[in-house]
């Protein structure tokens, strides 16, 4: 009687303990489909690719990751044996968040060059500050100056052989040390080695991902879904940001049976529809924010150069107005860009959590 | 002497306060890079003389710039200065590259490249000790919890504590650009922060030196590995890499980092109540700093394996070690960040140390090789487990500060042994682990010991293994302190146990042939002897014995004092029997026929066998030694 008993008892806890399980596993699936319908939703016009949504979009992957984090813990008696397939597949996706945590760290070295920019949009902006002085000549010029450094510096290092040239053609004074060629070798120093190469990394971080029959049962399913996340993440984070060799060509294809499926792909239609586009097609970064710059400084380069002195009531007017919009760029970058980098680094944080605890398990 | 800036207030009035402005704007225009070819080929900062004109023209314009002069001068005044900026930007720039080159070698690696030297020297010796230990951690690769090598090569265990660099102990500037060119540098800035131009004369710095710090790392061997890079090497070059980088930290944060604030505070000392010097130290040193610890992070988070342990300390403690300079270099609210993450990376250290240690303990009680050592001899684990631990003892200073926890049993692990540290009640966590991972060592050993067919000898075995932990506790002041002098009563206990199972599971049976009873017919008064009883057991006492000689001289005790030992304790009950036996009852054999096939040895002879016990002699070693007697 007892031993029939223990027996009741133990099957109905394999049966709860699958019941949770399947619920569990939903549940992630739903997060997951909730949280990039809502990206969706919110990524029409200058939303997408802003500093602002991809913020969200980095918030989103904090709480997936964490779901995804807590699914592991759950499983991990399963996952300890060496050679259950879950194991593999779970230490699979610890290998491939390595790869992230490399493009975070070069993410950090692309703000970084965000914010030379931004420091010579500001240049410009205290030149052309008309509540000082009037805008005189000098003052043009000093601005004319950094905008032409902005534009070498933004450049996409691709068109770096070609930097001489342009050099000669904006004008520059024939002494080879100039700022912007100080800055220009400093998009050459980044913190990685000539050899890496963005692109590279979300290949490898995209390579061999099978996708789970929709049946197939462990955690197949949630190591496919959170590792097409951190894909997908990854992807848009080079996509905006300056970083070496980037590339956008990793193919990326989430097949329809999986809720998420949908809004993931119709992110990435737009996104990739954007990097056509002919006037963002050779930028060296997606982000919105750069592309103000870009234009607003682009815009007041040839204002200033159609001013003749002494200026008009018209010109003036549209100096200030150009500047006023360049202030706007320069306070969001100002403003956004801090909070960003400290989002990649907590991504990165958590991704090196998750793994060690994983790890741990594995064992 | 610094070109003074003029006061206003001269009595000539307006004409010659106009001309003073027409002859300032004069010089400035002459030195206009845009306007003439001569400008552009010349410098003014090499000549002393275009120097003081040149700032006094650019001091005069300014004032004429903050006097509000009335709207035409005003406009002259304003283009002069951004012509004057201009110039003056070049002229910074081209000063500080002509004085940017990295820091010179000698100064960097001076002291340093002694201890390099000595470093090397330690690791050569080690090398040779350390042959027996491939064997020893291939044992525990094959646990799985190896590193990704899996490479055939000796893993050396690192050698003790102090091989790193003892110089640059301490913070020490040096002087980056020679003090005039660093006069002038400040001249400049004062003039371009006073006319607005503070960004430009930043990111001018910045690029310039941020470019000459890069050089410096190259020379000092920084390289940029990313975390993919560091976890495809294998542990051996990384550890090369970790005691280069730990020499080339000091150096970075002491004195090359500390000489670029310096050299930030003494360019723009004069310049204005606004931190430039810190914007500009930030500026210069912020992308290095990052790219520096950026390393130190990537081998904290690298997977964890038993033989990672020493390096991940010496990492440990030489962050530790530069820590407060850390904090002192960059003490600025903008370096927060930093600070933040050498702190990160520290935290990322400890934890991988306890994750080692666990793991070293989880894989010290799986380990699962079954194959018995030959003669019962001191088993691999047990030599890399103790050499671990007394390792572990040498690190005790760091790992004290690090090991909070008390060793954890998985409690549905039912084959591990028992925990009890009541007895240990005042020790601390480390040494309850370095208990523990004896206890476990045991236990594995014992589970070893079963695969031996022969009885007696898997209970040398245990005698051997347990003799040779007791042995290397007392070796080291350190451990023995640890584990303490209980728990070293215990094991003595234990292998002297041993030794007393061994002799009887050995001996019992040959020592049962020189028993009295069974030998004496029953009867009448005078008690005879059975004769053919009597020749039976000679022949049982020779042939076992004569197996056990032969079996018995494979086996080893490495030990020479225990080896001795035991075979005394042996003679001290074989001898006195054999002789008695033989007193009581040669005459009985000799009185018959043949007695040569029944009385082999002499009780000297008996006595000379048992020398050659435990010597791990082969059959043919053992053939040999026969002949040669």
């Amino acid at each position: 009687m007892l031993l029939s008993f223990r027996r009741d008892q133990v099957d109905s806890n394999a049966a709860s303990h699958n019941n949770n399980m399947e619920a569990e596993l939903d549940s992630f699936q739903r997060q997951v489909a909730e949280k990039f319908t809502d990206l969706n939703a919110s990524s029409s016009g200058d939303d997408l690719l802003s500093l602002e949504w991809i913020g969200k979009l980095l918030d989103s992957f904090l709480c997936c990751q964490e779901e995804f984090r807590a699914i592991v813990f759950n499983h991990r008696s399963q996952i300890s044996a060496s050679s259950s397939p879950t194991n593999r597949l779970v230490s699979d996706y610890f290998e491939r968040s390595i790869k992230a945590l490399d493009v975070c760290n070069a993410i950090r070295d692309g703000v970084e060059q965000i914010r030379q920019w931004q420091k010579l949009s500001d240049i410009v902006i205290s030149a052309l500050d008309s509540r000082r002085a009037n805008v005189g000549e000098g003052q043009l010029r000093r601005a004319k100056k950094a905008l032409v450094d902005l534009a070498i510096g933004m450049l996409d290092e691709k068109d770096s052989t070609r930097l001489a040239h342009r050099n000669r053609s904006f004008g520059r004074a024939k002494d080879g040390h100039n700022r912007s060629m100080g800055q220009h070798l400093r998009s050459l120093s980044w913190s990685v080695s000539r050899s890496w190469s963005a692109s590279k990394q979300l290949q490898a971080l995209a390579s061999n991902l099978t996708t789970p029959r929709q049946n197939d049962v462990g955690l197949a399913v949630p190591v496919y879904t959170m590792t097409s996340v951190l894909l997908f993440v990854m992807w848009v984070l080079v996509a905006a940001i300056p970083c070496q060799d980037r590339g956008l060509q990793v193919s990326f294809f989430v097949p329809r049976q999986f809720r998420w499926a949908a809004p993931v792909m119709s992110l990435h239609d737009k996104i990739v529809e954007e990097s056509k586009r002919r006037d963002r097609k050779n930028c060296c970064g997606l982000l919105k924010e750069i592309g103000r710059i870009e234009k607003s400084s682009r815009v007041m380069n040839e204002l200033i150069d159609s001013i003749h002195f002494p200026m008009s009531e018209e010109k003036e007017s549209e100096v200030k107005q150009r500047v006023e919009e360049l202030v706007e760029v320069h306070e969001a970058l100002k403003n956004g860009l801090d909070p960003f980098e400290r989002k990649v680094r907590e991504v990165f944080h958590r991704i090196v959590r998750s793994r060690t605890e994983s790890l741990d398990s594995l064992c | 002497m610094e070109p003074q800036e003029q006061t206003h207030g001269s009595s000539d009035g307006d004409d010659c306060s106009v001309s003073g402005f027409d002859s300032a704007e004069k010089v400035i225009m002459k030195w206009d890079a845009t306007a003439s070819e001569e400008a552009r080929e010349k410098m003014i900062f090499t000549d002393p003389q275009e120097v003081k004109l040149y700032l006094h023209a650019v001091d005069e314009i300014q004032r004429y710039v903050s006097s509000s002069p009335g709207e035409d001068l005003e406009s002259r005044a304003s283009s002069a200065i951004q012509i004057a900026m201009a110039r003056l930007e070049d002229e910074f720039r081209n000063i500080l590259v002509s004085h940017s080159s990295p820091i010179n070698s000698d100064s960097l690696m001076s002291s340093s490249s002694h201890a390099e030297v000595e470093e090397d020297n330690n690791n050569n010796e080690e090398e040779d000790n350390n042959n027996n230990q491939e064997e020893e951690t291939d044992l525990l690769k094959r646990t799985g919890s190896s590193s990704s090598s899996g490479s055939a090569t000796t893993v050396r265990l690192p050698t003790g504590r102090g091989s790193y660099s003892r110089s640059t102990s301490s913070i020490r500037e040096i002087e980056l650009i020679p003090i005039d060119a660093v006069v002038y540098l400040s001249w400049i800035a004062r003039r371009m922060v006073s006319a607005g131009y503070l960004r430009e004369c930043i990111q001018v710095y910045g690029s310039v030196r941020k470019s000459a710090v890069d050089s410096s790392f190259r020379r000092l061997g920084i390289e940029k590995l990313s975390i993919g890079d560091v976890q495809r090497l294998n542990w051996e070059a990384l550890e090369q890499k970790i005691r280069r980088w730990i020499r080339a930290a000091k150096v970075c944060v002491r004195v090359v980092f500390a000489s670029e604030k310096l050299l930030c505070e003494h360019v723009f000392e004069s310049v204005g109540a606004v931190n430039i010097h810190e914007a500009c130290f930030m500026e210069t040193v912020k992308g290095p700093a990052i790219q520096l610890f950026n390393f130190a992070e990537a081998i904290s988070i690298s997977r964890r394996s038993p033989e990672k342990l020493f390096k991940i300390l010496d990492l440990h403690d030489a962050l530790i070690e530069l820590l407060p300079d850390i904090e002192s270099v960059f003490d600025l609210k903008s370096s927060d960040s930093i600070r933040v993450q050498a702190a990160e990376i520290l935290s990322r250290l400890a934890e991988a140390a306890r994750g080692i240690l666990s793991e070293f303990e989880n894989a010290v009680l799986r380990e699962p090789s079954r194959v018995p050592v030959p003669g019962g001899t001191i088993h691999p684990l047990t030599r890399y487990v103790m050499n671990y631990i007394s390792l572990i003892s040498e690190y005790r200073p760091t790992l004290v500060d690090l090991i909070m926890s008390k060793p954890s049993r998985n409690a549905t692990d039912t084959n591990a042994p028992e925990m009890d540290f009541s007895e240990v009640e005042n020790k601390g966590p480390l040494a309850l682990h370095l208990i523990w991972i004896i206890l476990i060592l045991q236990f594995n050993l014992e589970g070893k010991s079963k695969y031996y067919r022969d009885a007696a000898l898997s209970h040398l075995f245990v005698m051997n293994n347990v003799h040779y932990i007791v042995q290397k506790i007392k070796g080291s002041t350190e451990l023995r302190e640890m584990i303490g002098d209980l728990y070293l009563r215990k094991l003595t206990g234990k292998f002297r146990q041993a030794a007393t199972y061994y002799q009887r599971a050995a001996w019992v049976k040959v020592l049962y042939c020189l028993r009295d009873e069974g030998l004496r017919t029953k009867g009448s008064f005078a008690s005879g002897v059975s004769r053919s009883a009597l020749r039976e057991r000679f022949k049982s006492f020779n042939a076992l014995f004569e197996e056990v000689h032969r079996v018995q001289s494979q086996w080893l005790v490495p030990d020479s004092q225990l080896r001795e030992e035991l075979k005394i304790s042996i003679l001290e009950k074989l001898s006195p029997a054999y002789r008695s036996f033989l007193g009581r009852f040669r005459s009985h054999i000799e009185s018959g026929k043949h007695p040569e096939n029944y009385i082999k040895i002499t009780v000297e002879e008996l006595e000379t066998e048992v020398l050659d016990l435990f010597e791990g002699l082969t059959a043919t070693q053992q053939h040999q030694r026969r002949r040669s007697e």
